[in-house]
């Protein structure tokens, strides 16, 4: 039974204000899949019989398998709300009560949080599931930090409360100190990242933007659906009896009144009005106290038809609880009522979203969401279809209409406006719309909708921007919390298989955010993922789907970074070959708030020089004029490392800057010690005497020279590697802690913070642990917990590895060196600076 | 830093400029004896082959670290051949007498890179007296016979010394002197029992060349040691050989390869790269008797990571918009062949290419391209391999261009590994064209899907994956790639009025691009290399940075910076700084 059609949906799209784009994000197993199904029930698309279980949006087979979501999905449904009188409830006026909720469900392992990444990206909302019993966990918050840097607004739902009431058989009172540690919990978060755009984001359940319920069970409730009842029943306003509902409310049955302090067996009003329902359903069907059932059913005002009245127990309270309070209607109700429209959202999104100036057409139809201004269109994610090696584009439209035929130009995430880098001038086949594991064709699709686009995934690897204005920049490359550190070497056991092999790379590259897939220096394909899962799943995927022949498959190894630990001990010199050119190079480290910086995107090289050196000196103390004078980052122009020109009035240098830049990219790609790329490396230009003649000083005299001196200098200034390393959070019961330090203890691991959850006897515990040690740690963490532990473990930073000098081969450091310098068919020892340092 | 009261910090005094920093080579043998320089040099073999010849102008081509003998050998030829032609004057009459003065004459007009001598003064004989020369600092590889330098000389045939690519010339013939080098026999049979303990191993004795004349011994004593299937190649003239310039096994025909990898290769003295890397695919096992050290042992050769780095390489460059083709050779015969082959590929490809004709091939020389992405050398099977990391764009052979072309759908790489281009040659015409058909694959396969998936136009070409760097590089064909018959229509109505571009052309001629793609054309024609100049350089020539000069200024807005001053002025060598003082 289908009660929404596409052009039902359609004539939705026209009217930005009753359209809701949200993710639902969370930690992983807090229920999110399960909770999205019960919406999705509602909608009609499964039968109700299956919702619960279905994982409707978990679409392919190992997410069914694993029951843990992969990859974020889509769908699209149709709302209402149960009372015209609402509507009035929504912050802008608002007409019509037909309303357009499109929904992406991503995945809660924090490996793939990417996925979530690109699902944050072309949404305006987000529902964040907590799980009653395990409360905010590590990946809730990184979800939820995304979610407003992306300044997107959160309501939540506290999820599993069935299994608070049948599991642990809480008292209401301490349920309801449970649900507000919780709450409290999500808004310090929420306080950690305020932005003052956004405004007060804070939820609480008198607000409304708190519901409670059972994603498994499909129930759920929020205070403002209890307020109505009672609104009605005791004649009093709705919104006043909101506030009273939640918080140190008693009402006095006595003397009929309300008061701030309980006492005299005075419930709180919480627990009178809202839970105590709950608990005597629960109470009546749990416990078989069949004689009570239909009492309590008829002043519930709930009707069991047919076979329902047959069932009991579990099945019975399932089917109770939904009628009572069904899931659907409390979240739709609190999505449509608290989360904004795009027309809202993307007044205050438009300046995060877009790179070029506020004033721009581009700029001006994404603040106003206008379907006729020129179309911006971003391109999250690639979805696989059926057809092999071809994906759906998966996007929103922030301004404009998407249709079909539509001639657009396609920008690459490296595009600046006028030039031809990264930009593709390409008609629209098609544009569909994605529901689950089904897509519908659609004629346009105008601005503020979520739809997926055919035709246009050959111009773009994973992600960029679609417009048709020839002036437009680009919406905001997305920056991603994790970081492909994890890499396997993959190569075909039957040679002629290369082609499908390296097709397969091509495609699974695509179909992830976040995997990374290349040849490295010595040949070998490689595959980086964030964590041994993603890198499992990704594996999996090449060798079955998107290469689909036999793999060998090496073991996981870690990519290190060279980097300095002081400055050079004396100023590096290089010649160039004809001996009549001199570079003059220090290398400095750089200060890792830079380097993060830098990698976050918060400094970069398309930044404006001025504002970027006022950063620098104001954050970071950098010299005005130093800042002013870098001439790249690299490696690929972007990265964590600084070429400064410190130079005074040298004679032809502007000519000479293209030849010393392309050595330094060059130096930085391939650093000195292993061939590794460089990183936090500041390199000072001192002195450049140059020849006279412009024939002298070419690119085939400087290019060579400047990575000779680059490597001199690093060489000179105690170069170290750095190693990544993980931030662990392990949930572990108090009696299976001491295994925990054991293991992480053998893995070089190092706890730096442990804090028992208020109310449980669970603690969380923070580490840190080299990814180079992380390999089967989740494995040797569950047989040394017996099975108790729980780890997530995110890519946090880069950290000196430590233990000596990497030229030193005595050192772990230097046996590293000396391992990765013979895998990658160098000679053994790191060439000494005099390789590349000249006498005067 | 040493002299304080002139010019400050970083500076050296001028004269050091121009001391010649390249090591001298290292000259390690003492000298020969006149015997040994005799036997070594094949004095006596040269010379009867010359006086068969009857060539009269004889360039002689030594390596570099041979030339120290050169002098000697051209004497002890100078008199040898004086008393060849006395001898056999003695048996016939006299003749008349050749023009002194001319011959003179074609002296000073000899190259000056040839140090030209006149042999001895002029007698009265019906012999024309030979000219000898001696060529030094060959342009190409050492191995290469220099053609060239030969002609400047108008000699009438080379005698090159040392060890030699065997590349077939073109224009002159030549006399191969290999030389030799003393190798210590029982060491090498000692080793190859060791290597080989199964006595009926199918074993092929190959020699580098100066070692190639102590197999005949070292076969010998291995037969009697008891080995029964040994085969002791010789040398042949032929680089396309399954065996690089030797003879192979009887049951081994040239086509297939089939019975060669039955048999191990026994290498005396390391091989050069690129022998390697031919052989790596076609024989059993390769083991290297290396001879520097004084107690050698037998090493493995692995190819394994080295032909995995050339695929590194090599992917790198597939998508590269703009090749450089490195003429390293001008005598290497069928070199134009071969260039044009590969000027084919390339364009085929959608790519631009450059052709350099170079020397000896150097870092600093194929830098100064920077709009250059990638090199292909051609010049001697041996030569053209160029394994170095301090190249800032990767160099690859011919043959490892025709993989890096073909598509990523056909692409194989660990079978084979061709360094002549003689054999990608004759391949020709079998398979040129698949590369192209390859990349075309893409576009037909999408077809048969559910949708319809390209029925729209684009302007441009989709951007391809770049192996190397797992990310989307654009405009990796500027020259467009020969497609088969696109449909031209485009609706006129689209909003911004860009009409699609059509003119799909014979697969030999450029594709007229759509005039509003604004890459930089000169003369009408597409060119990479200026749009290069365009828009990824920031120093476009003098005065092209005027514009750019902008004042820095404090927060009054007044120019912050220092006073005007003189600068320097001269030429390189000496500058004068302000009032007249040198300095660097």
């Amino acid at each position: 039974m289908v009660n929404f059609t596409v052009e039902e949906i359609r004539g939705l799209m026209d009217n930005p204000i009753n359209i809701r784009n949200m993710s639902v994000i969370a930690h992983v197993d807090h229920g999110k899949s399960t909770l999205t199904d019960s919406l999705v029930q509602r909608a009609g698309i499964i039968s109700a019989k299956n919702a619960g279980n279905a994982r409707f949006t978990d679409t392919r087979a190992d997410e069914q398998e694993r029951g843990v979501t992969i990859k974020s999905t889509a769908i699209s449904l149709y709302g209402k709300l149960g009372d015209d009188e609402d509507l009035k409830d929504i912050p802008v006026k608002t007409v019509k009560n037909d309303f357009l909720v499109n929904l992406i469900d991503s995945p809660g392992h924090v490996d793939f949080s990417s996925e979530v990444t690109a699902a944050l990206r072309v949404t305006d909302g987000a529902l964040v599931v907590v799980d009653t019993v395990e409360g905010v966990c590590v990946q809730t918050e990184t979800v939820l930090r995304q979610a407003l840097s992306e300044r997107i607004k959160p309501v939540v739902i506290i999820n599993k409360v069935d299994r608070a009431l049948l599991e642990l058989q809480v008292s209401k009172e301490d349920l309801y100190q449970n649900f507000s540690r919780v709450i409290e919990s999500v808004n310090v978060v929420i306080a950690t990242y305020f932005d003052k755009v956004l405004g007060d984001v804070q939820v609480g359940p008198e607000k409304g933007t708190i519901a409670f319920g059972s994603g498994l069970h499909g129930w759920a409730f929020t205070v403002r659906q209890f307020a109505t009842k009672y609104a009605k029943k005791f004649g009093v306003d709705k919104n006043k009896m909101m506030d009273r509902l939640w918080g140190d409310n008693f009402f006095n049955p006595k003397t009929k009144k309300w008061v701030k302090v309980g006492g005299d067996g005075m419930e709180r009003a919480f627990n009178q009005f809202c839970l105590d329902p709950i608990f005597r359903i629960f109470d009546c069907v749990m416990n078989f106290k069949k004689d009570q059932i239909p009492t309590l059913l008829e002043k519930l005002e709930i009707k069991l038809v047919g076979e329902e009245k047959d069932l009991e127990g579990k099945a019975l309270l399932k089917v109770v609880m939904r009628k009572f309070l069904p899931a659907a209607d409390a979240l739709m109700e609190m999505m449509i009522l608290h989360l904004p429209s795009p027309a809202t959202a993307q007044k205050y999104r438009m300046e995060t979203l877009y790179e070029g100036p506020p004033d721009d057409e581009s700029a001006i139809g994404i603040r106003d969401c206008d379907p006729k201004g020129p179309l911006m269109l971003y391109v999250s994610k690639m979805v696989p279809t059926s057809d092999k090696g071809r994906f759906y584009a998966f996007g929103r439209v922030f301004s404009g209409t998407a249709r079909s035929g539509l001639k657009v130009r396609i920008q690459g995430p490296n595009y600046t406006p006028g030039k031809k880098e990264d930009l593709f001038v390409k008609s629209i086949q098609r544009t569909i719309l994605m529901m689950g594991r089904y897509t519908e064709p659609i004629e346009d699709v105008p601005a503020g909708n979520i739809l997926g686009l055919v035709g246009v995934d050959q111009f773009l690897l994973k992600s960029g921007t679609l417009t048709t204005s020839e002036t437009a920049h680009n919406l905001k490359v997305m920056r991603f919390s994790v970081s492909p550190v994890v890499r396997r070497s993959v190569e075909v056991k039957n040679a002629n298989d290369l082609p499908k092999l390296v097709e397969g790379l091509k495609r699974l590259s695509k179909s992830d955010p976040c995997v990374l897939t290349y040849i490295s220096e010595s040949g070998e394909h490689v595959v980086a993922g964030a964590g041994e899962l993603h890198l499992e799943i990704c594996l999996k995927d090449l060798e079955e789907d998107h290469a689909g022949v036999p793999l060998r498959i090496s073991d996981p190894v870690v990519q290190y970074r060279e980097s300095v630990g002081g400055e050079s001990r004396i100023t590096a010199l290089s010649k160039s070959p004809n001996k009549h050119n001199r570079l003059y190079v220090i290398a400095t480290p750089l200060a890792e708030e830079v380097s993060k910086d830098i990698e976050s995107g918060k400094i970069g090289p398309r930044d404006d020089f001025k504002a970027r050196a006022r950063i620098l000196a104001d954050d970071h103390g950098w010299d005005v004029t130093d800042a002013r004078k870098i001439w790249c980052f690299g490696p690929d122009t972007n990265g964590a490392n600084l070429l400064v020109d410190q130079t005074k009035a040298v004679q032809y240098l502007n000519e000479i800057k293209d030849s010393v830049v392309s050595g330094f990219q060059w130096a930085t790609k391939e650093g000195p010690v292993a061939e590794e790329p460089m990183r936090s490396v500041r390199f000072n230009i001192m002195d450049v005497t140059l020849h006279a003649d412009a024939i002298h000083r070419g690119g085939g005299q400087l290019i060579p020279t400047a990575r000779r001196v680059l490597y001199a200098a690093t060489l000179l200034a105690d170069p170290g590697l750095l190693e990544p390393v993980f931030l662990v959070e392990i949930q572990v019961p108090e009696q299976a802690m001491g295994g925990i330090y054991g293991v992480l203890t053998r893995r070089r691991g190092h706890v730096f913070e442990e804090m028992q959850r208020p109310g449980t006897p669970l603690f969380n515990i923070k580490a840190y642990l080299p990814v180079n040690e992380s390999f089967g740690f989740n494995a040797d963490l569950r047989s040394n917990t017996g099975g108790q532990a729980f780890p997530q473990s995110v890519f946090d930073h880069w950290q000196i590895l430590p233990g000596g000098s990497p030229l030193d081969k005595t050192t772990k450091p230097g046996m590293v060196t000396e391992d990765m310098r013979r895998r990658k068919g160098l000679k053994p020892e790191v060439p000494g600076y005099e390789n590349y340092y000249d006498k005067l | 830093m040493e002299m304080e009261t002139s010019a400050p910090v970083l500076s050296t005094p001028a004269e050091h400029i121009f001391e010649d920093p390249t090591p001298a080579v290292a000259v390690t043998e003492v000298r020969l004896s006149d015997e040994q320089l005799y036997l070594q040099y094949e004095v006596k073999r040269t010379v009867s082959e010359i006086r068969q010849g009857r060539w009269k102008r004889i360039a002689l081509q030594f390596p570099d670290d041979m030339l120290v003998d050169a002098p000697r050998v051209f004497e002890r030829l100078r008199e040898d051949l004086k008393t060849e032609r006395r001898r056999v004057r003695q048996l016939k009459p006299p003749a008349q007498a050749e023009d002194v003065s001319e011959s003179l004459k074609d002296v000073d007009l000899d190259d000056e890179r040839a140090i030209a001598m006149q042999s001895g003064p002029e007698e009265d004989s019906e012999d024309i007296e030979e000219r000898l020369c001696i060529l030094a600092d060959t342009s190409y590889g050492a191995c290469c016979v220099d053609e060239i330098a030969a002609e400047h000389v108008d000699a009438d045939v080379v005698v090159h010394y040392g060890r030699s690519c065997l590349s077939p010339t073109a224009r002159l013939p030549v006399i191969y002197v290999f030389t030799s080098k003393p190798l210590d026999i029982d060491a090498a049979i000692t080793s190859f029992t060791q290597t080989y303990p199964a006595k009926h191993e199918k074993v092929c004795l190959m020699a580098d060349i100066p070692y190639h004349h102590h197999l005949p011994t070292l076969a010998s004593r291995l037969l009697a040691e008891g080995y029964t299937n040994l085969f002791q190649t010789s040398i042949i003239h032929d680089p396309s050989s399954l065996l690089p310039n030797r003879t192979l096994p009887p049951d081994v025909h040239q086509d297939t390869s089939e019975n060669l990898k039955e048999y191990a290769v026994f290498h005396v003295s390391t091989p050069p790269t690129s022998l390697l890397l031919i052989l790596s695919s076609r024989v059993r096992s390769i083991h290297i008797l290396p001879t520097s050290h004084s107690n050698p042992t037998t090493l493995e050769a692995s190819t394994a990571s080295l032909l995995r780095r050339r695929y590194a390489l090599l992917t790198q460059l597939s998508t590269v918009p703009i090749f450089g083709i490195l003429i390293n050779t001008l005598s290497v015969s069928n070199y134009l062949s071969a260039l044009t082959y590969c000027q084919k590929l390339i364009r085929n490809a959608g790519k631009k290419y450059y052709v350099f004709v170079v020397g000896k091939v150097n870092a600093a020389k194929v830098a100064n391209f920077s709009e250059i992405g990638g090199w292909v050398v051609i010049g001697c099977w041996e030569s053209s391999l160029i394994e170095s990391k301090e190249f800032w764009r990767p160099v690859i052979t011919p043959f490892e261009l025709e993989v890096a072309l073909h598509g990523d759908e056909e692409r194989v790489w660990g079978y084979e590994w061709v360094g002549d281009f003689g054999a990608l040659l004759g391949r020709d015409g079998k398979e040129g064209t698949s590369g192209v058909e390859g990349e075309g694959e893409m576009v037909g396969q999408a077809g048969d899907g559910k949708g319809n998936w390209d029925d729209q136009p684009s302007d441009d070409e989709p951007p391809e994956f770049d192996l190397r760097t797992g990310r989307y590089v654009s405009h990796s064909r500027p020259m467009g790639r020969p497609k088969k018959a696109v449909a031209p229509n485009s609706s006129p109505d689209t909003p911004n009025g860009v009409s699609s571009s059509s003119s799909p052309a014979a697969s030999s001629a450029l594709i007229q691009r759509n005039t509003k793609s604004d890459v930089a054309t000169i003369n009408g024609t597409l060119s990479p290399a200026a749009e290069f100049l365009r828009s990824k350089r920031t120093w476009q020539g003098l005065g092209s940075d005027h514009q750019e000069i902008a004042y820095e200024r404090d927060e009054q807005g007044e120019i912050r910076g220092a006073g005007m001053e003189e600068g320097r002025s001269g030429v390189a060598r000496g500058y004068a700084v302000g009032g007249g003082e040198v300095r660097r």
